[in-house]
């Protein structure tokens, strides 16, 4: 009877134990899951400060050198960046006003040129000729004591 | 006490003022009875909103009316509302009320039915129908100050002047039409001239028509069914180009051109160079085509209407040999990758119109990428086994050209439909659409550069299209894995609080037992 | 009995609110060139970020939910019996203050959505007598909204509100852990004692769980919103000002009610310009609402007073058929502009009807209730203008006219018989 007694507790003790047991690890890992989106989620980026103004990357800058202009996203719009005869950096959505082609430039004429219709931009995103009905929109562009290139919406 | 001569001072000066200002806005008795006059059931004959209007005029304009009563040119109030009537802004309001012709024929006393300028919507200018005076004052000529006389001749300030210029020919004005462009090109092809109103006008219009097989058929075939100045332009309210309602604004140069080329009767006799009949279907042909499209149902300005191939006074757009080339002036790129084909010679030697015997001239229809195809029915495929004897190196190009772009159009379409889901489900899709531009940029490009006609050529733009492709489709499969792993990841969060929840109910229980 | 976990679902909610307000701190960039820029780094590029603001949105519709619903079991129980009534007043500053996040935050990602919802927004300010143009430029820092108007619902979201609220909310629970939670009046004796730990706590927890697992499953699954109109927080393109306003701005849910009971006053009204009368009502309903554990007499006297639970529902019904009417509910198909808005006024005071009816029906049978001329009156008005076509307005005045009636009527029936009773 008392031996009865004895194992009876004995088992309910053990099962107290496992639910305790039980209950501890699923609080931990129940933690764990709402801990490891937030740290994630806190530890910076490594190329942090991509808000705001477009940062050239090396490659895109390299391009720019060398065709005197590149095609860059910025903030999911494209972006023509030029240089100019006078070293003058430009900035221009890259989206023709006509049907949508993405611009080029063409620096022996001083012109940018949409190549779907021959519709030619002057370096003030004004039409030149051709059927572009509107000016490109024109974006701000700055060098940054580093040398580095960025960009932002808005008029410079 | 000081204050009161002040105050009548001030009094005495306002007073003074006041009947100034009224003596100069007055209006003359004459005027004023024909403002107020009433018909014979006692309704006011000048209007309510007439009577605004004539309120709203500056003292200028309101003298003038004055002095047109006074003169006795206009005698009548219904005259004078029909004036009033036109709502002219005041410096065309100026030049009608100093335009005796206009104040003349306006009278329906004094002219008879046929000489009479009205309000009426009718602006068809030959009589018996009436001329229209709302057309006449927004004619470009009258708004720079050229007025009736200015043509007709006569003194527009003396109460009655029909002395005519000298060119207008009194009779026979109808049946001769070939004066008219004499006439127009007076000034028109006077540099000296036109430069006082219009320094960027050309002048060189009476030249390039006399080349123009309108110019041709009128001036040396003496046929005077051919269109001069007026046919395209108009007479009385003649409007720039650049006016939405000028006839020859862009988006009515097709039906102002087709008044004639799409009639059958007028165009009957008409011959092309090679003697076959000219056709009447153009209109109806441009109208369904992509250009067509673009220019009246779009509004797109820039696409072409019948003068941008066909010249507007000349036979040719300048700097173009001939009409089919005149595609060249938008599609330069096709047309110089055309030019350095093998194509071009080939063309040449059937004398074939270059880009118009693949695409058609005025029913140029969307272009499409099964043309491309060497199956029969596709155009590459019948065109080369009728004349190109099924070239062995020809037909596996075109193939080429046709898969490659099909796959190119496929995957736009597809990873455009892709994106747009994963935007939905949160996803960030900006690199996905990024590279889907460049494929959409190459693909132009590939359609563009299958002009050359050349695999190597081609690929300089398909290469980088495929890439783009491979791109695009590595980065949807990372954003689909995201989305698993995101849905794996919220998996195992609501099992491990399902968990949670159990092991807590079951404690719950046990404590509360 | 379950009425009471609604509280305390509308804590968690807010402490959801805190921590993932907290965690979007620090992303979060207010500024022309950057506070649209930071949200869209967030969602797209942050590990996580989409998760931590959709969160925090889902969590922020959901806190108002079951808030209004707290509310108004609260109303329906009549928990705001004394000595409770302080508890009422703090739980209404609270439900108040809510409503000011709500609006506040929903600036703060500077998209165009919300740059026009607030420009509508914040205008209704202007209608404040004598100091409406005072207020409005407070509350816009300056004439229009700008991001100086950014600056100020910054601060009034991640500052001064959650001062407040914290201050608000520790009075409210103060009162409830001093007063204990309050019985039904029908409930004669106090039920069996539970345990605030752990048979409550944990039923709260568990509870809480339970909304954890809703809420995560919600922001993964649906990271925008469920796609309502008034409940969709997709970035779409950043604020300009020259941007043309388009047509159809409304605002979140919560405030649709007031936006289309605004829209139903004409700009004239009896010499005072419409929205300042639409304002003054709205404030006089708002100012009873904070005031009925006073009015309700009968419940003072732990009596039950169905009055006032027909008032709450009087109230719910209203407050669903402007919100119906808002959502442009049935305003679909073909017809003018005229023709739509009635078909919507009719299919919206359809379901209201049939909603009352059912609601009338439960409270006469199940909680044998016989009072229902508020709810009577709130449902002859969406009669009169969902299906005569009478205007908002007039069948509004008539159904309070009718009502007023009927309450005199009933009260001189009663203390008639009352006196022929003799007691």
């Amino acid at each position: 009877m008392e031996e009865q007694t004895r194992i009876a507790s004995d088992s309910k003790t053990s099962r107290r134990d496992f639910l305790d047991l039980l209950l501890g690890a699923t609080i931990l890992g129940w933690l764990a899951s709402i801990a490891y989106p937030v740290i994630r989620y806190l530890k910076p980026l490594p190329q942090s400060g991509t808000t705001g103004p477009t940062r050239l990357t090396r490659e895109e800058t390299a391009k720019l050198e060398q065709n005197k202009f590149v095609i860059v996203p910025v903030s999911g719009q494209r972006v023509i960046v030029l240089q100019s005869q006078d070293q003058k950096l430009l900035a221009f959505s890259a989206k023709c006003t006509h049907e949508g082609c993405t611009v080029s430039y063409l620096p022996g004429q001083s012109i940018i040129w949409c190549p779907c219709h021959d519709g030619r931009y002057d370096l003030n995103g004004r039409v030149l000729s051709g059927p572009p009905p509107q000016p490109l929109p024109e974006y701000a562009v700055q060098r940054q004591p580093d040398g580095g290139i960025v960009i932002s919406e808005g008029r410079a | 006490m000081r204050t009161i001569p002040i105050i009548v001072g001030i009094l005495l000066i306002l007073a003074a003022t006041f009947a100034a200002e009224q003596s100069s806005a007055g209006t003359s008795p004459e005027l004023a009875a024909m403002l107020d006059a009433k018909d014979k059931d006692g309704k006011p004959i000048i209007t309510q909103e007439q009577r605004t209007y004539f309120n709203g005029l500056n003292d200028n304009l309101k003298e003038l009316l004055n002095q047109v009563v006074q003169k006795k040119v206009v005698t009548r109030p219904e005259h004078l509302g029909l004036l009033l009537a036109l709502q002219l802004r005041p410096q065309k309001m100026e030049l009608v009320l100093q335009n005796n012709c206009i104040l003349c024929h306006s009278d329906s006393e004094t002219q008879s039915s046929e000489d009479l300028f009205t309000l009426g919507s009718d602006s068809h200018h030959s009589p018996p129908s009436h001329m229209n005076l709302k057309e006449i004052v927004e004619d470009t000529h009258f708004r720079r100050g050229l007025s009736c006389a200015g043509c007709h001749g006569g003194d527009p300030t003396a109460a009655f002047g029909h002395a005519f210029v000298k060119e207008w020919p009194e009779s026979g004005r109808q049946a001769n039409r070939e004066w008219i462009v004499q006439f127009c090109a007076r000034c028109h092809s006077d540099p000296t001239f036109m430069h006082q109103f219009n320094p960027a006008l050309p002048t060189d219009q009476l030249a390039k028509f006399k080349s123009s097989p309108h110019g041709l058929t009128l001036l040396e075939k003496h046929d005077s069914r051919a269109p001069q100045c007026i046919s395209c332009h108009g007479v009385h309210g003649i409007r720039p180009a650049k006016d939405p309602q000028s006839k020859v604004y862009a988006q009515r140069v097709p039906e102002t051109c087709g008044a004639c080329h799409a009639n059958a009767t007028t165009m009957a006799g008409f011959t092309r160079a090679d003697g076959s009949p000219l056709p009447t279907t153009q209109l109806a042909e441009y109208r369904t085509s992509v250009h067509g499209r673009a220019l009246l149902e779009r509004g797109d300005l820039g696409a072409p209407a019948c003068n941008t191939c066909h010249g507007n006074h000349a036979a040719s757009p300048p700097g173009v040999a001939g009409v089919s080339r005149s595609c060249s002036l938008c599609h330069s790129a096709n047309a110089s990758l055309f030019d350095g084909s093998k194509h071009k010679q080939a063309f040449d030697s059937h004398n074939w119109p270059e880009c118009g015997k693949c695409h058609g001239d005025h029913a140029i229809a969307k272009t499409h990428d099964s043309m491309l195809s060497s199956a029969p029915g596709a155009l590459c495929g019948d065109c080369h086994r009728q004349y190109a004897k099924d070239d062995p190196k020809c037909i596996p190009t075109a193939d080429y050209f046709h898969q490659t772009i099909t796959r190119m159009d496929e995957a736009q379409t597809r990873f455009g439909a892709i994106s747009e889901k994963l935007a939905a489900k949160g996803l960030d899709v900006e690199p996905i659409n990024n590279q889907l531009t460049d494929l959409t940029d190459n693909l132009k490009k590939s359609r563009t550069y299958v002009h050359s006609f050349s695999r190597d050529t081609f690929q300089q733009v398909a290469l980088p299209g495929e890439e783009a492709i491979q791109r695009t489709d590595t980065l949807v499969d990372k954003a689909h894995e995201e989305y698993k792993y995101r849905q794996v990841g919220l998996a195992a969060s609501i099992a491990l609080i399902g968990f949670l929840i159990l092991a807590i109910y079951l404690k719950l229980r046990q404590l509360e037992k | 009995m379950g009425w009471y976990y609604l509280g305390g679902i509308t804590m968690f909610f807010f402490i959801v609110q805190v921590v993932t307000g907290v965690l979007l701190l620090m992303y979060f960039q207010p500024g022309e060139a950057t506070a649209y820029e930071s949200i869209r780094f967030l969602t797209t590029k942050v590990p996580f970020g989409w998760l931590i603001r959709s969160v925090h949105s889902w969590s922020a519709h959901l806190m108002i939910i079951s808030l209004v619903l707290h509310m108004f079991s609260t109303m329906m129980l009549k928990a705001y019996r004394p000595p409770r009534e302080l508890t009422w007043v703090s739980g209404y500053i609270l439900f108040l203050l809510t409503l000011g996040f709500g609006f506040s935050g929903y600036l703060l990602p500077w998209n165009k959505l919300a740059f026009f919802a607030t420009t509508v927004g914040t205008n209704i300010v202007r209608s404040v007598p004598l100091i409406g143009d005072w207020l409005l430029q407070v509350l816009r820092g300056g004439q229009d909204v700008t991001i100086n108007t950014l600056y100020r619902f910054f601060a009034a979201h991640v500052v001064i509100l959650p001062l407040a609220f914290v201050g608000v909310i520790s009075l409210h629970l103060l009162f409830i852990q001093r007063q204990g939670m309050a019985l039904p009046i029908s409930a004669k004796v106090a039920p069996r004692g539970m345990k605030f730990f752990p048979s409550f706590a944990l039923r709260d927890v568990l509870l809480w769980l339970a909304c954890l697992m809703l809420l995560v499953t919600l922001a993964v699954f649906l990271p925008y919103g469920p796609g309502i109109p008034g409940m969709d927080w997709e970035l779409g393109s950043k604020a300009d000002a020259m941007a043309p306003a388009y047509a159809g701005i409304k605002p979140e849910w919560y405030f649709l009610w007031e936006y289309q009971l605004l829209k139903e006053f004409p700009p004239h009204f009896f010499g005072l310009e419409g929205p300042q009368v639409c304002l003054l009502l709205i404030t006089v309903l708002l100012a009873i609402w904070a005031i009925i554990p006073w009015l309700d007499q009968r419940a003072r006297r732990d009596k039950p007073s169905p009055a006032f639970s027909d008032f709450g529902w009087a109230a719910i019904l209203f407050l669903t058929y402007l919100t119906l009417m808002g959502w442009d509910i049935g305003a679909s198909g073909p017809g003018n502009d005229l023709a739509l808005v009635h078909r919507s006024a009719r299919v919206c005071a359809s379901w209201t009807l049939v909603a009352g009816a059912v609601v009338i029906a439960i409270r006469y049978w199940r909680f044998e209730h016989r009072w229902f001329v508020l709810t009577g009156a709130a449902l002859l008005q969406m009669a009169l203008h969902g299906f005569v076509g009478v205007s908002y307005l007039l069948a509004g005045v008539i159904s309070v006219v009718i009502a007023a009636i009927a309450i005199t009527a009933s009260y001189f029936m009663r203390s008639r018989a009352d006196e022929k009773g003799g007691i």
